[in-house]
């Protein structure tokens, strides 16, 4: 359960960072500002909570031995990523945002980080057979 | 001579203060103005206004308006709609800049005034009837229009739960000029 849980608390943590760098980038390069909307800590809560429940499926799986499910757990969460992108696209954004255009662009990559991120640390969390 | 140059300054003190009278009939938008339209969907904005705006109270007969609304500045606040909103079967912005506002006669009402203007959107001409009040160096009026009669999008396909009657709020603030 320990491993786990550090698995879910690192990724979140790993795809925060990501969310936060790329934010930076993107508003800086498109010009645009949407604090309003999104910042530092909705970002890594967002982050945080998607990898704490990407977690809690692998840690029910364990429990259950249900280990071989793992894999479509793994598309399950790619999947569910993917639908949520159709959120901030179909968003409607104060009127007093400016390029709301531009909104999707940044937020739409920050879905795919958490699932990244958790999958991809995987193998450092893996447990040992006994 | 003496005699004169009291009834002259008299003379003089009206003939000028009749130009400031003149002069204080024409009003510059200020920021911070705006132009909401609100339905059940779609809302928004449009983000650009100029124009001309002279108008005394006491002289309606003499007050004019001009405005005009750059078409592209629209925002509802969603990417996809205002890239909707601009293209062909809506707005057109690319033949149809602007939506302009002339007025041709102003009125006073019981609860203010009312404008009587052509309304220019995309190829058509249509004389409305806005009322409006003027309080604290603002504009503001409140009316509907529907979109159908301006050829703005249609009541077809993916466009038929678009609402054809929008509610429309300016707010313009002025100074003198």
């Amino acid at each position: 359960m320990k491993k786990t849980f550090l698995h879910g608390i690192v990724s979140g943590i790993m795809a925060a960072v990501a969310a936060i760098i790329y934010s930076g980038i993107y508003q800086n390069a498109e010009g645009t500002d949407f604090h309003k909307l999104i910042n530092i800590g909705s970002m890594t809560g967002a982050s945080l909570f998607g990898c704490m429940l990407m977690a809690i499926g692998y840690y029910l799986l364990e429990r259950f031995n249900k280990e071989n499910l793992k894999g479509l757990f793994n598309i399950v969460i790619v999947v569910i990523s993917f639908v949520s992108i159709i959120n901030p696209i179909g968003m409607t954004l104060p009127l007093d945002i400016k390029n709301p255009e531009m909104f999707p662009g940044l937020v739409v990559p920050m879905h795919f980080m958490p699932a990244l991120a958790f999958l991809c640390l995987v193998p450092f969390f893996k447990n040992k057979k006994a | 001579m003496k005699k004169l140059i009291f009834p002259i300054a008299v003379g003089a003190t009206l003939f000028f203060s009749a130009f400031t009278t003149f002069t204080s009939m024409n009003w510059k938008i200020a920021d911070g103005y705006s132009v909401k339209f609100t339905s059940k969907d779609p809302s928004g904005v449009f983000t650009s206004l100029k124009g001309d705006i002279a108008f005394d109270a006491n002289n309606l007969a003499a007050a004019k308006a001009n405005l005009v609304i750059d078409v592209a500045s629209i925002n509802t606040g969603n990417g996809m709609q205002n890239t909707k909103a601009k293209n062909d079967s809506w707005f057109n912005a690319d033949k149809y800049p602007t939506i302009k506002f002339t007025s041709s006669k102003f009125a006073k009402t019981a609860t203010g005034y009312e404008v009587t203007g052509t309304m220019e959107v995309k190829d058509v001409k249509k004389e409305v009837t806005i009322p409006f009040t003027f309080v604290n160096n603002t504009f503001a009026a409140s009316f509907m229009i529907n979109r159908i009669d301006y050829h703005v999008g249609n009541t077809e396909g993916m466009n038929a739960h678009a609402s054809t009657d929008l509610k429309i709020d300016v707010s313009i603030p002025v100074t003198q000029q």
